[in-house]
């Protein structure tokens, strides 16, 4: 068995209150150096609340946060010199250029980035020297990441960073936060978005109402899950679902069946062994595999909604 | 401070800071072509003073430094609270107090630059002086500023969004402006309305840099007004740093407005403190006279600072006694009994006018100065009753721009012509040695 990496970042029994309500009840969890590190969760799930204690914008009523082994309470500013940070639904003043907010950012650091590097890094060279307020959401997302970038950070922490952008932005965004670990730094973000924690995340914790329910890798946290596969039978005339071995569960749609099956195998087989014998069409099949979403499920008890319960 | 990048980061962000101002339309509406406007809109109406808008400058560069400091200043940093930016700053490995101080800096000299505007086209559209104390100035400049500057951080620190500080802003400039001695002069306003001034900064800040800009003697006898803006302006900044909010969202605590009340006691205790020492006696209403000269008034009248008898400043020679005394003002005294200027209708006028001539002897340092100044208080005694001399010299102490003054009077031999304010500044301490002998108060 290999040693473990070093904690890049260690959460200890946070916890944070806003007058009634609990946002964060004593979660526990550590960050490996150059990991990608995604807390999922629903909106309010406490994710936000995580991320500023850690990055010292809110105080934690409990609990203890050390960024590459540096106590953030003890000594805010020199954890600040490490972290970049991007953050939610943040902008800038309307006339202010991309270079000039580079270049202000990265002078309070003592080693900065390149600022001409990042420009080019993060695709903004166009739009070097252009207000703020003429930058497109994508363009100003870059700007941000590139913001988190400056001060050559060991650990990048992310807010919601795809949230409001197009598909076309997200996929660009995705492949620079793949990048990102490609360089060794340390990734924390946190999304809604469960194809988005699936696809970039090496870990995942999974916060609900305030608590941490379960961290593990995508693939471990789906095969945890007692969820059964299920296939989608699309015939040319009806055929009889509940003679199908290890079919637990059947319901017909508009155009197909939806069949949930303990063993995927056994009913494959013997459906086409039926419609061979009823000289029926298969039209279409398909295995759907338990995804992270149902993970979730069996985690909460609630079935997915970025939004949150409703009241 | 752990970190050596600090000093070039605030560098970075006061500059940038001022440029950002520069290209904001608003904020050169607001920071240059409003006080533009009321730099013309006071010309308009005050263009017949001599020299033209000079006793109004106080009150014009007052209202650019309260609009600059107490609405471009929140407008600024509010914006920036609601878009984010502060909390963006927050991430920086810098206390988020040595950015605001960065953002005051940068305010104060965008407020100087509308300042110099203000005074550089005043001297070029209505060709009014520049101020006749310029370093004086630029210590009550900042001054006014810092207190002002400290109520705009006040203000930022209430305002939950950008039409909140205009409100905010209004409820301190309106009430400046319309009663607090800053739009409408204080010698204008009724009774009331100059005592309600006297808790309001405004009028110090008037005060403080009128002073400088034509009084000769510039800063001397405003400390009070000084420390009236310093009281207030540091209540009102240390309380708006401690609650300053780096984001929305979050209301000010009940805790936080007791805080803002605290702040607004500075106002309270100024003005309490202008009462107790009598700094708040109305000024004369615009037409009144000597006969409005109040007892109380000519009791307050100090002596103290007077140079003495047979010093270069005022020389008053001791009474006369015998003839040797008047051998070199022995033509001078026949002519002055009938000189025209002390035989008009009005005694304040007459009053006023041999006062100024005794001023003018000692400006151009005549050789008689001391007599003349002698002879003319000699006149004054025989000529006027007690009543009506003591009023009108009262009258000349508290008001030395009122009416006329005599510039020279070659007719009695004074020949040489000092400027007319020269004259009115050195006026009230001829006025003063006169009336402390009167009230007996000065010994002969």
């Amino acid at each position: 068995m290999s040693e473990p990496a070093p904690a890049s970042i260690r959460v200890r029994d946070l916890s944070k209150r806003y007058d009634a309500v609990e946002a964060v009840r004593g979660i526990s969890f550590d960050v490996a150096a150059g990991e990608i590190f995604g807390l999922l969760g629903r909106n309010g799930a406490g994710k936000t609340t995580t991320l500023e204690c850690l990055l010292g914008l809110r105080r934690a009523d409990a609990g203890a946060i050390a960024i590459a082994g540096i106590d953030t309470l003890a000594e805010p500013q020199r954890a600040k010199q490490l972290v970049g940070a991007q953050l939610q639904a943040a902008t800038l003043q309307d006339k202010i250029t991309p270079r000039e907010a580079l270049k202000l950012f990265a002078s309070f650091y003592r080693a900065p980035a390149a600022i001409g590097e990042l420009i080019e890094q993060f695709a903004l060279a166009e739009k070097a020297d252009a207000p703020f307020d003429s930058l497109s959401g994508g363009q100003r997302q870059r700007l941000f990441l590139a913001l988190a970038f400056v001060n050559r950070p060991q650990i990048v922490v992310l807010d919601e960073p795809t949230a409001g952008l197009d598909p076309q932005a997200r996929r660009e965004l995705h492949q620079l936060i793949a990048g990102v670990r490609a360089s060794g730094r340390t990734v924390l973000l946190s999304t809604h978005d469960l194809d988005e924690a699936h696809q970039l995340c090496d870990r995942i914790g999974i916060l609900h109402e305030g608590r941490l329910v379960s961290v593990a890798k995508p693939a471990e946290l789906i095969a945890r899950s007692r969820a059964t596969p299920r296939l989608v039978v699309r015939t040319a005339r009806p055929f009889a679902p509940a003679d199908l071995p290890g079919v637990v569960n059947a319901r017909q749609r508009a155009e197909d069946w939806l069949l949930q099956t303990t063993d995927t195998n056994q009913t494959i087989l013997a459906l086409a062994q039926q419609l061979q014998a009823d000289k029926n069409d298969l039209l279409d099949l398909q295995i759907l595999r338990p995804t992270l979403e149902d993970a979730f499920l069996e985690l909460t008890g609630e079935s997915w909604s970025a939004e949150g319960p409703r009241p | 401070m752990n970190d050596a990048r600090t000093l070039p980061g605030l560098g970075r962000h006061f500059l940038l800071t001022l440029r950002l101002n520069f290209r904001s339309t608003p904020a050169i509406i607001y920071g240059y072509l409003v006080p533009v406007l009321f730099l013309l809109a006071f010309g308009s109406i005050f263009r017949g003073d001599t020299p033209p808008l000079l006793p109004e400058m106080g009150q014009i560069l007052t209202i650019t430094i309260l609009g600059g400091a107490c609405f471009g200043l929140p407008t600024a940093l509010v914006a920036e609270r609601e878009r984010g930016v502060w909390r963006r700053y927050r991430l920086l490995p810098v206390p988020t107090g040595s950015l605001v101080a960065s953002t005051l800096v940068s305010r104060l000299v965008i407020v100087a630059s509308s300042v110099l505007l203000q005074i550089v086209l005043a001297r070029f559209i209505y060709g009014t002086p520049l101020p006749q104390h310029p370093v004086q100035f630029l210590a009550a400049f900042f001054f006014v500023t810092f207190a002002f500057l400290g109520l705009g951080l006040l203000v930022a620190a209430l305002a939950d969004d950008v039409p909140a500080v205009q409100a905010l802003g209004q409820c301190l400039f309106l009430p400046m402006i319309l009663i607090g001695g800053v739009g409408v002069p204080l010698a204008a306003l009724p009774a009331w309305a100059q005592r309600v001034a006297g808790f309001m900064p405004g009028r110090y800040a008037v005060e403080a840099l009128q002073r400088c800009i034509t009084d000769s003697r510039g800063l001397a006898g405003a400390g009070f007004a000084l420390a009236a803006l310093a009281v207030i302006g540091f209540a009102a900044g240390a309380i708006g740093a401690k609650l300053f909010r780096w984001e929305t969202g979050r209301r000010l605590s009940h805790a936080g407005y007791i805080w803002v009340a605290t702040a607004l006691l500075a106002w309270l205790a100024v003005g309490a403190a202008a009462a107790f020492t009598g700094r708040l006696e109305p000024l004369p209403p615009f037409g009144a006279n000597y006969e409005a000269i109040t007892d109380a008034q000519i009791d307050r009248i100090t002596y103290d600072d007077l140079p003495g008898d047979n010093e270069l400043v005022t020389r008053l020679a001791p009474p006369f006694k015998t003839a040797a005394d008047t051998a070199r003002v022995a033509g001078f005294l026949a002519q002055l009994k009938s000189w025209p200027p002390s035989h008009l209708d009005d005694p304040a006028e007459n009053i006023r006018h041999l006062v100024s001539l005794a001023t003018v002897a000692d400006i151009t340092a005549d050789l008689r100065e001391a007599e003349i100044a002698r002879a003319v208080f000699d006149e004054l005694r025989a000529r006027f009753d007690r009543d009506t001399l003591r009023r009108v010299l009262a009258w000349i102490i508290l008001n030395p721009d009122d009416g006329t003054v005599v510039t020279k009077a070659p007719e009695l031999g004074v020949r040489r012509h000092p400027p007319e304010r020269l004259i009115r500044e050195r006026l009230p301490l001829y006025a003063k040695k006169y009336l402390g002998r009167v009230l007996g108060k000065i010994r002969d």
